[in-house]
């Protein structure tokens, strides 16, 4: 594989007494998209959680641009440019969606170029611009969706984890996040997708990971695994 | 009929510096779900700040703010490191029991080294006569500090990238850490700054009223009342409810005895925790 910009070795992680990933590994090449997929419950966001550093892996390693970085506090990843879009989306309600915007661009690599930054999520979500004055818990939802993406965009993400985007949006919203991540991968951003919308994410993708029972199942192109019928039924509901 | 009215302003005035502890209490509660219970030595380490600087320097008292406030900070990054750090995230009974115990070592050690006796900070400014009645210039430039500092806090929340990632933290701590900011570093830093509004706060009540060593719990339970009236973890709201009990105060007054008015205040603090729980001028907290 060509040059891989996150490499996911062994990774092992879990909740308390349970424990729900074992032995993931995965990589990331840089400039492509890459989707983890999988039945509910199956562990991709735990898998991103431990990525990302909001729980500590129980063995494995997360190497991101050459460096061990397992150990690292999230918001020390962010100052590398990992960036992950939550699930839930996560935002700070009480705060503007300027304000929100700021606080993406907080870390010292991110805040040098805030104004191109907030240039460029303006001009990919129009809708933030005009509501940049709102508190953005009176933001639809998928409005809030745009600014959970926009805000992960202002960290200046070298990669950009994005956790179930299209979760409860109706699919008008959901085919324009499309458009805009698609928009991102021509400008060469690299990005790691775990989505329910196998179809859409698949249509985008370079590379899916089948996830199931905290394990590692299956890799491939979307396409070839869009045609093995077991895959298909058992995973991705298609 | 003007006595009144007169007792009333001066009610008013003392009450900003009530907002000014109680926006210290609240801060620290609105951004880490910690109540403070070293609050009132807090109080009494502003208070006692002041009397040895004035004693030992004779400067004006108020020149002493300045190095209260970083001293105040100083001693606030201590106690978050030692008594509520690893409480972060945890039941809210943990830290009100670590705080309540450093509280107690805290009123322990001032009682070893300065009694329980009474203490005085003289100050000396003119006062404001309106007819009959006397504004004493302790309580008028008192509430004019307080004013000012809570002012200088709102700017710094809303309008610094600092403030505005305490906010953030407040709002919501694991978003925060995902955008790229310390969120521990962001928590001791709001601690202190808490701390620090605690004993300026007593340094400017040092001004105005005697005091001794167990002093703070009376002003601990009076920052309660005020955050109550002033809605939870509302730093604005603090002010407006330290001049509602001043106003309560200046009200009473003049129509009882002093011990009664602690029968007020908290009648009033059990009234509103019965009829609106989330305090008279509290924000819809999303």
């Amino acid at each position: 594989m060509n040059d891989v910009m996150l490499d996911v070795v062994s990774l092992g992680a879990g909740y308390g007494e349970v424990q729900v990933l074992w032995d993931v590994s995965l990589r990331v090449s840089r400039g492509r998209v890459t989707t983890l997929v999988g039945a509910n419950g199956a562990g991709k966001t735990t898998a991103l959680r431990a990525i990302i550093g909001s729980i500590s892996p129980r063995s494995g390693h997360v190497v991101f641009g050459g460096a061990d970085v397992t150990r690292l506090p999230a918001h020390a990843k962010v100052e590398r440019g990992l960036v992950l879009v939550p699930e839930g989306r996560q935002l700070f309600n009480a705060m503007t969606v300027e304000e929100n915007l700021e606080m993406g661009a907080f870390s010292r690599r991110a805040a040098r170029q805030f104004a191109h930054h907030l240039d460029r999520v303006f001009a990919l979500f129009p809708r933030l611009a005009e509501r940049r004055r709102q508190l953005c818990g009176t933001l639809s939802g998928g409005e809030q969706q745009m600014l959970a993406i926009g805000r992960g965009l202002m960290s200046n993400p070298e990669l950009l984890i994005i956790d179930e985007m299209s979760l409860g949006l109706a699919p008008v919203l959901v085919h324009q996040l499309f458009r805009a991540l698609k928009t991102l991968k021509g400008d060469g951003l690299t990005i790691l997708l775990v989505e329910q919308n196998v179809h859409l994410a698949f249509a985008l993708s370079d590379h899916a990971y089948v996830i199931a029972d905290g394990r590692v199942f299956t890799e491939g192109s979307p396409q070839a695994l869009a045609t093995r019928p077991e895959i298909r039924r058992a995973y991705l509901g298609l | 009929m003007f006595g009144i009215i007169a007792s009333i302003i001066d009610g008013v005035l003392v009450g900003s510096v009530y907002g000014l502890a109680a926006m210290g209490l609240t801060l620290i509660w609105g951004v880490m779900d910690v109540v403070n219970l070293t609050h009132g030595s807090l109080i009494v380490a502003g208070m006692f700040a002041l009397y040895l600087l004035t004693d030992a320097t004779g400067l004006s008292p108020y020149a002493a703010l300045p190095a209260i406030v970083v001293g105040g900070f100083a001693v606030g990054l201590f106690l978050y490191w030692i008594a509520v750090h690893r409480m972060i995230g945890r039941p809210p009974l943990m830290s009100l029991l670590s705080t309540f115990s450093v509280n107690l070592v805290l009123v322990g050690l001032g009682t070893a080294v300065w009694g329980t006796g009474l203490f005085n900070v003289p100050v000396s400014l003119p006062g404001l006569t309106l007819q009959r009645f006397t504004f004493p210039g302790t309580h008028i430039l008192a509430a004019v500090l307080a004013g000012v500092l809570a002012g200088c806090l709102y700017a710094f929340l809303y309008g610094t990238r600092l403030g505005k990632a305490i906010r953030a933290v407040a709002n919501n701590r694991g978003a925060a850490e995902l955008v790229g900011i310390p969120t521990t570093r962001v928590l001791s830093f709001a601690f202190a700054l808490g701390a620090a509004l605690a004993c300026v706060s007593g340094m400017l009540i040092a001004t105005l009223f005697p005091f001794t060593v167990l002093s703070g719990d009376a002003y601990q339970l009076k920052s309660f009342v005020v955050i109550v009236l002033g809605g939870f973890g509302n730093p604005a709201g603090a002010l407006f409810g330290g001049i509602a009990l001043g106003l309560v105060e200046g009200l009473a007054t003049p129509f009882m005895p002093v011990s009664w008015i602690l029968v007020i205040e908290f009648g009033l603090f059990v009234a509103v925790l019965v009829a609106r729980p989330g305090g008279v001028f509290a924000l819809r907290r999303t």
